[in-house]
């Protein structure tokens, strides 16, 4: 099943983007627009809905012409690509996406042909699947950790470093006392939220 | 530059292809599927987090309307996209150092494909056949591959030695420690804020 | 032809020099080994008389050929800004075909260097924070009178021609032991090993120095990652700027002059060291990757070896295949960083690009363990880097692998000992359950350098110097 990738499921959409404007903008255009001010941390749409490991948005304007002798040719239509990485069936994930993200899958795919809307989960579902193109050969680092289970390791992966840290040169007894603490500390951790960034360079 | 989102960077591209030659690439990229050694450089370049090609033959491009115009083309085209860690030239000097041939198995047949060596000649077609990404999101954007896998045996050790340790005195849980610190000590790198894009 | 390059390669056998060392300045071939310097920092007056200069120079500019009459007294090199070769009139074609790193300059490139905060250009000595720098006119001696005698001479070139302005004088000498010069630093390491071998390089090489063959020998480098004009790594002549005549036997130097906190480090090693259970000695040498004497530390995990250290077929020969977990030298450990060699997998392919030729001086008066010294005096060492792509290389190990740790799987942490810490860093010692070589974590690691100044430069083959000198360069 090439979509597939132990848990990690691969779906490439190309959904086919309305030619002409809509109110002086280009379809186009005004996706770039939306995408361009939609915020890519813990309030994306993507970390609403939360088994998404990595996704993209790309307007495909047309097709390469590499040089000659090979020719030139072009689409008639530009495509919105969608390439994302999430946990779980994909029958979940796009019914979560129409329901979780509706905001935001409205203001992108109805600039897109066929359209169904978003109140209808079944239906945005099956329009997907029609555009859907079968990931040919799928390459996943890690396949077999959630999201939550991956955000939740990095939590950890810091937490033990800290303890270490905190910890050196502590007899044996003081160690362990403090580990008590430190493992509730672990378990009872609330969920950390998907899509945070601490600030990087790029903002 | 929204080809990034912390310190991973998306990356697309589409090549044309002559039809004859799809049914080849779908061959390799079967076997490639299939026999899980010829994996192993892959894994090891450990800078990717997800990578996926994606054939789409000249009639497959979707078609939702009747309005909507056909697509008349004569080339099937391959799509690539990759989730990777580290600048673009780093990836690409990286993959063309030791991967060419797979490179050159996949891409060969497509259209003025100039193989991955030399490198100059492998970019300057990838700057050509490339393009940018719109809007990227990323569950874990301080976090590169290396740090998942690692924090994944951390957590994995720290499970098993909680579980180990439950009754142990303090001597024992002294000497029991040192060895999960032993363990778990080359994954502790910090996450954090990376190098700028260059 | 190739065929049999291809087969003496792998045999590791070099082919008969092909290098044109006439043509190549010395100071790309060899560090010379002479315990004076002084760097003539100099400012262009304008094309007509900064070509006068470059012409009256050329007789005296040290080439690569072998010094068969002796030592000489003192050597003569001299590099270019690329603020200095459009000062000179170069054709614009020709300015602009150089790599935009160079153009712009290292201050420019501070984002990518993380020269920021303590490293920021703020701090830097006046003359390279006005970005007047052209010319760089090195100077090596034997002795402190050849020194003065030869930039006297220089200095005279200088004056007659109108050509050039002296803008400062960067002096630079060995830490003397004992009255010998040593290759020490200030912090008390033994330093330049390591530096790679590539073919038809003059000096004798030192297994360890080139690139692993698949079979586990070293071998030499392609000339191209060090000089332009030659096959490189990648198999192609390495990207140059035009015309071929200009660039060819020529290269890039990257010039950074570091100030090194003596005190501070001193005290942190004394420090630390109390709560390590190794001793401070080899606490030295985890950070670093060799102890002080410059024993590989991969090469000999319990002591200093003086007899590995004199040896050259030992003293950079090893790799870190069998030391995966980093027990014996840390994953995060300076050399290991800079050169990961095999621990980057692939039998170390993936580092052949990534090597750089390190030449450095250090300035200031050494003071020996014990004595009081104080973080503000003046010293620390001109470090400088000579590689055929700044970007590729120095920017590359400096950017990815120094200020950053993802490559050693040690996440975003930096180079213990030259990271632009502020106060924040932190270092892991990976170790065993043995108490003398136990995990330890360093935190909160003060800075230790802190950059002054410096800047990207060409060093252009004689013939080069000619063309320049003539005013025929000509970009097509």
């Amino acid at each position: 099943m090439p979509n597939q990738s132990g848990n990690v499921y691969g779906l490439t959409v190309l959904s086919p983007i309305l030619n002409g404007a809509d109110g002086g903008v280009s379809h186009d255009c005004a996706i770039r627009d939306y995408l361009a001010k939609l915020p890519r941390d813990q309030r994306s749409p993507f970390a609403k809905v939360s088994s998404t490991h990595l996704a993209r948005l790309v307007v495909m304007e047309d097709v390469v012409f590499v040089g000659t002798p090979a020719r030139e040719e072009h689409l008639q239509s530009k495509y919105l690509v969608f390439e994302t990485n999430f946990d779980g069936d994909l029958d979940t994930y796009l019914t979560r996406l129409a329901r979780d993200a509706a905001e935001e899958v409205h203001a992108v795919w109805q600039h897109c042909v066929g359209y169904p809307g978003v109140e209808d989960p079944a239906a945005f579902a099956a329009y997907m699947k029609k555009c859907q193109i079968e990931t040919t050969f799928f390459f996943a680092a890690v396949n077999n950790k959630t999201v939550q289970q991956t955000l939740r390791a990095l939590k950890v992966q810091s937490g033990l470093a800290h303890f270490i840290e905190s910890n050196q040169g502590k007899s044996a007894g003081e160690i362990q006392a403090a580990f008590r603490g430190f493992l509730e500390k672990v378990r009872h951790a609330p969920e950390p939220p998907a899509g945070e960034d601490e600030g990087h360079p790029h903002g | 530059m929204t080809n990034i989102n912390g310190k991973t960077y998306a990356m697309n591209a589409i090549t044309p292809m002559n039809a004859f030659y799809t049914p080849i690439l779908k061959l390799i990229f079967f076997i490639l599927g299939h026999v899980k050694p010829l994996q192993a450089d892959l894994i090891q370049l450990s800078f990717i987090h997800f990578a996926r090609w994606v054939v789409v033959k000249r009639h497959q491009f979707p078609r939702l309307s009747e309005k909507q115009p056909q697509e008349q083309l004569h080339y099937d085209y391959l799509l690539f996209f990759s989730n990777f860690n580290g600048s673009w030239n780093q990836y690409i000097d990286a993959f063309a150092d030791v991967l060419s041939n797979g490179l050159n198995l996949i891409w060969r047949w497509s259209a003025r494909y100039p193989g991955a060596r030399p490198v100059t000649d492998f970019k300057r077609y990838i700057g050509l056949v490339q393009f940018d990404t719109d809007y990227y999101y990323t569950a874990y954007p301080r976090a590169t591959t290396n740090d998942v896998k690692a924090a994944h045996r951390v957590s994995a050790a720290l499970e098993e030695f909680a579980r180990n340790s439950k009754d142990m005195a303090p001597a024992e849980f002294g000497g029991a420690y040192l060895r999960l610190v032993t363990q778990v000590q080359m994954d502790l790198g910090a996450t954090g804020i990376g190098p700028v894009g260059a | 032809m190739r065929r049999n390059r291809r087969l003496a390669k792998t045999k590791g056998i070099h082919m008969a020099n092909q290098l044109n060392v006439a043509d190549i300045q010395g100071f790309v071939l060899s560090g010379y080994n002479f315990p004076f310097a002084r760097y003539l920092l100099l400012e262009l007056e304008g094309p007509q008389n900064g070509r006068d200069f470059i012409g009256q120079i050329i007789p005296h500019v040290t080439t690569g050929q072998r010094w068969d009459n002796g030592k000489p007294q003192s050597t003569v090199n001299i590099a270019f800004t690329h603020k200095g070769l459009a000062r000179l009139g170069l054709p614009d074609a020709t300015l602009l075909s150089f790599p935009v790193e160079f153009l712009q300059g290292m201050k420019a490139r501070k984002e990518i260097l993380c020269d920021t905060g303590r490293n920021a250009s703020e701090n830097w000595d006046e003359v390279w924070r006005k970005d007047v720098v052209h010319v760089w006119l090195g100077v090596n001696a034997l002795t402190p009178a050849a020194l003065d005698e030869r930039c006297a001479e220089m200095e005279g070139i200088v004056r007659q021609t109108g050509g050039a302005r002296l803008l400062e004088a960067q002096d630079a000498k060995a830490v003397f032991i004992d009255n010998q010069p040593t290759s020490k630093e200030h912090f008390g390491y033994t330093d330049g090993f390591g530096n790679p071998d590539f073919e038809g390089a003059v000096r004798h090489s030192q297994p360890g120095q080139g690139k692993l063959t698949k079979e586990g020998e070293w071998i030499p480098l392609a000339t191209g990652e060090f000089v332009l004009g030659y096959p490189d790594e990648a198999g192609e002549l390495p990207v140059a700027p035009v015309p071929h005549l200009l660039a060819n036997n020529g290269t890039f130097m990257v010039y950074r002059k570091l100030h090194q906190n003596v005190a501070t480090f001193r005290d942190f090693l004394d420090a630390q060291s109390r709560a390590y259970g190794g001793g401070k000695e080899k606490f030295a040498a985890k950070i670093v990757g060799r102890w002080r004497d410059g024993t590989p530390i991969e090469l000999s995990p319990g002591a200093g070896d003086p007899e590995i250290v004199a040896d050259p077929k030992r003293n950079v020969k090893f790799t870190y295949g069998e030391d995966a977990s980093g027990a014996h030298c840390p994953l995060g450990a300076h050399i290991r960083r800079a050169n990961p060699r095999d621990s980057a997998g692939f039998h170390g392919q993936l580092v052949n690009r990534r090597r750089i030729t390190r030449r450095g001086m250090p300035y200031g008066e050494y003071v020996p363990e014990g004595e009081p010294v104080r973080d503000e005096d003046d010293r620390g060492v001109i470090f400088m880097v000579l590689n055929a792509s700044i970007f590729r290389q120095f920017e590359f190990v400096h950017q990815q692998w120094i200020e950053y740790g993802n490559d050693a799987h040690q996440g975003s942490d930096k180079d213990a000992l030259l990271g632009n810490h502020d106060g924040r860093g932190r270092f892991l010692i990976q170790g065993s359950t043995d108490p003398r070589n136990p995990p330890f974590v360093c935190a909160r690691l003060p800075q230790f350098v802190e950059l002054r100044g410096g800047d990207y430069f060409f060093m252009p083959s004689l013939t080069a110097l000619r063309l320049m000198a003539d005013n025929s360069v000509d970009p097509r």
